[in-house]
């Protein structure tokens, strides 16, 4: 790939014509281009599966998404939280064979449903960690994550498993899952991966890139190229669309300046992916999913579930997507605001699950939270504050459900060992994680079938825990 | 609910008929796979543009067809543009919404930099409120972008708006939500007076920001209280922790080259105690205009002006700020907030990270540690050892040696120009027009100028959070060392919406178009000025790279385009096609998109 990308014009105009070509034939067969042995060995067997991040942006206060029961502390819980607690009332019940009882948020019914169903685990406070750490490590400073409670910085150590922004792995884990994706899904004009909510460095890698889409508007051709313009007179149609493509294959000449060529490359593959994922959403209906418009989340994870009905067509046998719920920042106004951000996210996921069950991919579809942090357990009057450890939920057929995973953190107001503060009578509830995101990441990372040295290489700490896979996934 | 598609009819009018509908209708359930005929489809079943049959483009009163330019001599040129033109070009590529005939040569009778930044800050400022009271009852979004379009199109004092502009990049608020989205008035107060100050001192500026209603919506510092033990709750870390991370500081020490310090193993700025501390300072804040601290009675004017201390929500405790320095007990919320906003205005990471800022939005993405250090002294010391004058700081940014020259010298200089400068810059080239229906307000082909964020990532005071459209480290690439900020967004949706938006100008939305059967909302563009010269195709090239690429349109592009024209009649008509065609293709380009 690498000599191809420094090849000249001419050269690098013939390769984007040869992946429209691959753009436009459909593969057809929708299994992966490995077969047999090649594929078990490589982690590409078990059929088609499709893994989704949803990201909360913000800082979602997942402690009030996720709640102890009596005998898990609730008592405790109403204590710190005081007026932003949820009150019993506000609770449906679900229980933990080992743990015991807790609540869903009751805005949350359709998670009590996929819990309910054993479709869905719970994760309880997991967060960037480099290594398994006490309150008299964060109290001395030991080996803790780059900025912690800083948003950017603590959403880019989710997302790359690192714990220092500019260390050895700036790169993400959806990236390495990326990349072994590619590897199943061999020959294709476009990467299996794609982010619906925009730049990310989840699925950042350094062999691979990933395709941004906009839910707000259909995935459009590009007009002047491939003769597709109702305005541009067929006589100087093609003339104009092989101009443009020689002028993109100008810019990215291996001897012009990285900036130049960034710029076209990026505009290349654009023209390739439109072109390609145009065609192969007409030709893959999906079944309808109901959804308030003015749902952004649901907007996405509509677009998620056509790509993943298009996926055979697509040749993608593994396939990986970002989407992102904004708005969890609630510092103030919580009262009124949280409710209306578990109401979209309890309406999308309802309703996207719905739809992975009705094309028959329920097994094949696995989607997981994360946040840049959970919040503080007090309040600051009317909302809450960056915290660090945070509850997440992993959803779909393949989970082994219907159960919470990890112990519950402290939520005691006095002498919460598991706080990352001073006992000095400022106790604001920032969690110390007890799960590392290494841990949660590797253990989605081997259900898409990613071998241990690139789990390895992409979550290099890792290695600094006990505990490699967290057992969610059905085996 | 249906809507059948309308032809004829813009999608983004559709989108506002269908976000009319939905508002009546409540909570209306759109069923998302047949909603095709809307575009709030995502599903691809159509091409993004409704069809229209395209007019003939012959214009009817075409006058003889002699160009007026020198005849075609069929002979290639490299370019013959006036060096002091490509200087005035490329300068005011970086300092204004974009270059064109009239800019330039105005630019050339002030004769240097200097001279026209101080005409330039003796210019009235243009705002955007009073335009947003006559056309917004405070919640209809549009108008603010409308009058900012005004400004920036047709406004002399181009560099205070683009100082703006920068700055509500770097004190960021956004009206995406609704808490601010329905303070208009408010939101427009904010942006004019981030303009007045724009070329004021930056200690001012960072105390009119604090204390704004809108910022203290934005990042919740408004009725942010005192701990409360009883309640066991703790004051609101939300303003103390961003006034520091992104409006002044950093997370880590900087050296005045910008570089963290020591390097290898930097050192964080400040702590969660610090964080907590200045919490503190800024408590006891309320809306102006209000009856009490509770007082839910929030009119347009309790988002104007400045908030207003209640000493009984302060915390009168000393605090510990920054640096050994310390705010003892007893001071008032005024008082308090002075000398940490002092505190934080002397810190020496402001001089560079502000220097950066400047550097990033105006020139280029990665400069040299000389060229922010160079800048950060002008922070420090305006040469009239006064800290913090931001004329004084734009002046070192335009006229620093690296800016005039380091498209010369350095291979990456420049950077991906902002999605908002892409339309502004043609539209100033081509003196651009709103739509014959359109009451004086600009349109992009497919977007109202208040969704251009949905296209391209970016509107005024749009941003998704305050980390603003694009963070400053934003890596080129996967793992490059070089940085791009505006490359954040530019995915591959954004990429092709905008590429179609650029179709659509050009072959629909032109002085030749017949409106009445196409969307007579939308700006149009006067090919006419390039369809004189386009008889000639190097003067018609000469044209696009002086205006569009301020002298920098690489000569392979050049000979291509040179090509490509040889085979167009030199009448009106072919002429017009010509312009059609090679105007597309430059604004489709990568190479148009660097700013050098």
């Amino acid at each position: 790939m690498a000599a191809l990308i420094m090849a000249k014009p001419n050269f690098q105009k013939q390769r984007r014509k040869l992946l429209k070509q691959l753009a436009a034939v459909p593969l057809g067969s929708g299994v992966s281009m490995l077969t047999g042995t090649d594929a078990l060995a490589m982690g590409c067997d078990g059929g088609a599966k499709s893994l989704v991040c949803l990201f909360m942006a913000g800082g979602a206060d997942s402690f009030n998404m996720f709640v102890p029961g009596s005998n898990q502390g609730y008592s405790d819980y109403l204590e710190s939280r005081g007026e932003i607690a949820i009150p019993e009332s506000g609770l449906l019940n679900v229980s933990d064979a080992d743990q015991g009882a807790f609540g869903f948020n009751a805005l949350l019914p359709a998670f009590k449903t996929l819990y309910d169903q054993k479709r869905m685990t719970v994760v309880s406070n997991v967060g960037t960690l480099i290594r398994p750490t006490t309150q008299s490590d964060y109290l001395a400073e030991q080996a803790l994550p780059e900025s912690l409670f800083a948003h950017n910085t603590q959403q880019k150590l989710w997302q790359t498993g690192a714990g220092i922004v500019s260390g050895t792995s700036s790169f993400g884990w959806g990236g390495a899952i990326t990349e072994h994706a590619v590897t199943c899904n061999g020959p294709s004009a476009i990467t299996p991966a794609f982010s619906i909510a925009g730049s990310n460095p989840w699925l950042d890698a350094a062999d691979s890139r990933y395709i941004s889409l906009n839910a707000d508007f259909a995935v459009e051709r590009m007009y002047g190229l491939d003769n597709i313009s109702e305005w541009i007179p067929s006589t100087r149609l093609s003339r104009v669309g092989n101009t443009l493509e020689d002028l993109i294959a100008q810019g990215e000449a291996s001897g012009n300046p990285a900036m130049l060529r960034t710029i076209s490359s990026g505009i290349d593959r654009a023209t390739v992916a439109t072109a390609s994922l145009h065609a192969a959403l007409l030709r893959n209906t999906l079944p309808q999913m109901r959804y308030d418009s003015r749902n952004k989340l649901a907007k996405q994870l509509h677009l998620v579930a056509r790509l993943i009905a298009a996926r055979e067509e697509l040749g993608m046998t593994r396939q990986v997507f970002f989407v992102l719920m904004g708005g969890f920042d609630t510092h103030s106004n919580q009262g009124v605001r949280e409710p209306l951000l578990m109401q979209e996210l309890n309406a999308a996921v309802g309703a996207y699950q719905d739809t992975i069950d009705d094309i028959g991919a329920s097994n094949s579809v696995t989607t997981f939270t994360a946040s840049d942090f959970g919040r503080t357990l007090t309040s600051n009057g009317n909302g809450t504050d960056h915290g660090w450890g945070g509850h997440n939920f992993v959803f779909g057929g393949a989970v082994d459900g219907g159960r919470v995973v990890g112990e519950m953190p402290s939520y005691r107001r006095n002498n919460n060992p598991d706080d990352a503060g001073e006992d000095d009578g400022s106790f604001a509830g920032r969690i110390i994680p007890k799960l590392s995101v290494n841990q949660y990441g590797a253990t989605l990372s081997r259900w898409m079938g990613v071998d241990e040295t690139a789990i390895q290489a992409a979550l290099p700490d890792l290695q600094n825990f006990a505990v490699r896979d967290l057992g969610f996934m059905k085996a | 609910m249906s809507i059948m598609r309308l032809k004829n009819t813009p999608n983004w009018l559709l989108l506002l008929v269908l976000t009319v509908a939905m508002t009546a209708c409540g909570d209306t359930v759109v069923v998302g796979d047949n909603a095709s005929n809307g575009a709030i489809d995502n599903g691809g079943g159509q091409p993004g543009s409704p069809i229209v049959t395209p007019p003939s483009n012959v214009d009817p009163d075409a006058g003889p067809e002699t160009p007026a330019a020198a005849p075609d001599t069929g002979d290639f040129n490299a370019g013959n543009l006036n060096p002091a033109d490509v200087a005035a070009a490329r300068f005011l590529t970086q300092a204004t919404f974009g270059p064109s005939a009239d800019t330039i040569a105005e630019f050339r009778r002030y004769g240097s930099i200097e001279a026209w930044i101080n005409w330039q800050a003796s210019l009235p400022v243009s705002t955007t409120k009073d335009y947003t009271e006559e056309n917004s009852n405070g919640s209809l979004r549009g108008p603010r972008h409308h009058g900012w379009w005004n400004n920036v199109m047709d406004e002399p004092d181009q560099l205070r708006q683009r100082m703006a502009f920068a700055l509500s990049q770097l004190f960021v608020i956004s009206d995406v939500d609704y808490a601010l989205g329905n303070a208009q008035y408010g939101v427009t107060d904010y942006y004019d007076m981030l303009a007045r100050g724009s070329l004021g001192n930056f200690r001012t500026l960072l105390e009119d920001v604090t204390l704004h209603p809108a910022m203290g919506v934005y990042l919740s510092m408004v009725r942010n209280e005192k701990a409360n033990v009883e309640k066991n709750i703790r004051p609101d870390e939300n303003y103390a922790r961003e006034v520091m991370q992104l409006f002044t500081l950093g997370l880590f020490e900087l050296n005045m080259r910008g570089e963290a310090i020591p390097i290898g193993n930097p050192k964080p700025t400040y702590t969660q105690n610090d964080v907590e501390e200045f919490a503190r300072v800024f408590t006891g804040w309320n809306y102006p205009n209000v009856r009490s601290w509770t007082d839910n009675n929030l009119t347009n004017a309790a988002y104007e002006g400045r908030m207003v201390a209640n000493e009984n929500f302060h915390d009168k405790g000393a605090k510990n700020l920054l640096r050994g320095t310390v705010a003892p007990a007893g001071l008032s919320a005024q008082e308090d907030i002075s000398l940490a906003l002092d505190n934080l205005f002397q810190h020496p990471n402001v001089p560079p990270f502000i220097a950066k800022h400047f550097i990033q939005r105006f020139t280029t993405s990665n400069p040299t540690p000389e060229y922010v250090e160079r800048v950060a002294q002008a922070f420090v010391n305006n040469g009239s050892g006064v800290r913090g004058d931001l004329q004084a700081v734009i002046t070192a940014v335009l006229t620093d040696e690296e800016a005039r020259n380091g498209h010369l010298t350095l291979t990456n200089f420049g950077k991906l120009k902002e999605p908002v400068m892409r339309w502004s810059q043609l539209w100033r080239a081509l003196d651009a027009t709103p739509g014959p229906s359109a009451g004086g307000v600009h349109a992009t082909a497919d977007y109202p100028m208040e969704q251009l964020d949905s296209m391209t990532g970016q509107a005024v005071l749009r941003s998704k959070s305050v980390f603003n459209f694009y963070l400053p480290d934003n890596p080129l690439s996967a793992g490059a060392t070089l940085t791009s900020p505006e490359m954040q967004i530019m995915s591959e949706a954004n990429l092709a919406a905008t590429h179609n938006n650029w179709h659509h100008q050009v072959y629909r939305f032109n002085n030749r178009s017949n409106l009445s059967d196409d969307n007579p909302r939308v700006t149009i563009i006067n090919l006419a000025p390039l369809v004189d010269i386009a008889g000639n195709r190097n003067a018609l090239l000469d044209w696009y790279n002086l205006h569009l690429f301020a002298g920098g349109m690489p000569t392979d592009m050049r000979e291509t385009l040179f090509r490509f024209a040889s085979s167009y009649p030199t009448n009106s008509q072919g002429r017009f096609e010509l312009v059609q065609d090679t105007l597309f293709l430059i604004l489709t380009t990568p190479q148009i998109q660097w700013q050098r």
